[in-house]
């Protein structure tokens, strides 16, 4: 038994000190900086360009969400994409689309649809081994973008 | 305020087996639309949380349409004592939960040495509540606001007797609590904050109240969770407790854990724990290890 409460106090000590390690080293990390750079670090148009052909791939077949691109242009959505990701991560493009609120108003787009749209973005960017963090970092720019897409 | 919208109604009225003319809409009612880890997991009480701490986010993988629930057993080895706890918690329409799970505490030779009987055990019911008030602790990451939610449990302890004797007032209470929650997702952090009113001692294993406090007192819960990749977060939770028997001092309590997240369905925490000195026993810490499964 006191080999086992030796192994957990470790446990615990070496667990807060990761804890605490880790919340440090990412306090460290946000610095303006580095934030700029996420169109840098998503790899920049080729790799944007690569998984938003992949996350549309995705969205046309997936049986969640497919229902609501029936009336859409592929290629247009594709590069609308690229467009808005590159902009937001600080790239060198324009959105030139119509604002998120105008172009789903109608289309009765439920909490479960966006979010499955999320996964399937998130499936594209893994396989492009854009790392988690990095991937986080665009989701955080687009989530807030849902009470405008989602019907309320 | 949000109006719950009506094809929810119809879901619910198909959730109570009222059968309705009207075509079931695309959305699963049990599809589990969350994205995965977003809802946390079922803490020690049965609330959605992490570990001892209780979060603002509704349990379950059901969206603002949809129902989710869990099952989980968690199993807490101490130096003088083992907890297990086994519990059902639901979320309907992200909106709220409620939850029910059953503790028990065993004494093991401690229960010999406190006069109780060798493995003499102290058990406790506990029915949740929480409904979602405002904020969006997943999509809003533009403000800093973070979701809020109230909440309250019924506790009723099993060995009445027992816990007045100790100096216990009663064997059941209720806990109210706020708790507000937030996931910085730009730096894959939780940050979670609950203020709680409760007379529970040792969680409400031991009764509510006693000789250096007989009122509701306001305690708190703190988590910090780091989402290491999508299957694995790396937390610390921090909880503070009345002290309100004579006979023993109750501490704070304290977890660090892991918790791999496979899928929406399965998820495993394990964690070292310090729940500080229990009745005279000396400080107690442990490994706690919870199964979760669900939707």
């Amino acid at each position: 038994m006191t080999f086992l409460k030796t192994l957990m106090l470790t446990s615990l000590k070496i667990l807060t000190l990761m804890t605490t390690a880790t919340l440090m080293a990412t306090a460290t990390l946000t610095t303006p900086a580095f934030a700029d750079s996420l169109y840098e670090d998503l790899g920049g148009l080729e790799k944007i360009e690569r998984f938003t052909a992949r996350l549309v791939d995705l969205t046309f077949t997936d049986p969640r969400t497919a229902h609501q691109f029936k009336q859409t242009k592929k290629d247009r959505l594709t590069k609308l994409l690229v467009d808005q990701f590159c902009e937001l991560s600080g790239g060198p493009c324009a959105y030139k689309g119509v604002n998120m609120k105008k172009s789903h108003i109608k289309l009765g787009i439920t909490e479960r649809e966006f979010n499955a749209l999320v996964e399937q973005l998130q499936q594209a960017m893994d396989e492009e081994d854009i790392p988690f963090h990095t991937q986080n970092r665009l989701l955080a720019l687009l989530a807030p973008m849902k009470k405008d897409i989602v019907e309320r | 305020m949000t109006q719950i919208p009506h094809s929810a109604l119809i879901s619910a009225l198909l959730f109570f087996g009222i059968s309705t003319p009207s075509a079931q809409a695309n959305e699963d009612l049990f599809g589990s639309g969350k994205i995965l880890a977003t809802p946390g997991v079922v803490q020690v009480e049965g609330a959605g949380g992490a570990g001892l701490s209780t979060w603002a986010m509704i349990s379950g993988y059901g969206t603002n349409r949809q129902v989710g629930a869990s099952a989980h057993h968690t199993y807490v080895t101490l130096d003088d004592f083992t907890l297990n706890a086994t519990g059902v918690t639901v979320g309907l329409f992200d909106r709220v939960e409620l939850s029910f799970t059953k503790q028990w505490f065993d004494t093991g030779d401690a229960g010999a040495r406190l006069g109780l009987g060798q493995g003499f055990n102290f058990n406790q019911d506990i029915v949740g509540a929480k409904v979602r008030l405002f904020g969006d602790a997943v999509y809003a990451q533009d403000s800093w606001m973070p979701q809020v939610s109230v909440g309250m449990q019924y506790k009723h302890a099993s060995e009445g007797a027992i816990v007045r004797a100790v100096g216990a007032d009663d064997d059941d209470d209720f806990d109210y609590y706020l708790a507000a929650s937030k996931i910085l997702l730009d730096k894959s952090l939780v940050l979670s904050g609950t203020a709680r009113l409760t007379r529970a001692n040792q969680f409400g294993l031991l009764g509510f109240g006693g000789p250096n406090g007989g009122n509701h007192s306001v305690q708190f819960e703190g988590s910090a969770v780091y989402l290491l990749s999508r299957a694995f977060a790396l937390g610390f939770d921090y909880r503070t407790k009345p002290d309100n028997l004579a006979f023993a001092e109750e501490d704070d309590a304290m977890a660090a854990y892991v918790a791999w997240l496979p899928g929406k369905h399965v998820t495993l925490t394990a964690a070292a724990v310090d729940l500080g000195d229990i009745a005279l026993q000396g400080r107690q810490q442990g490994l706690y290890l919870s199964l979760q499964v669900g939707f």
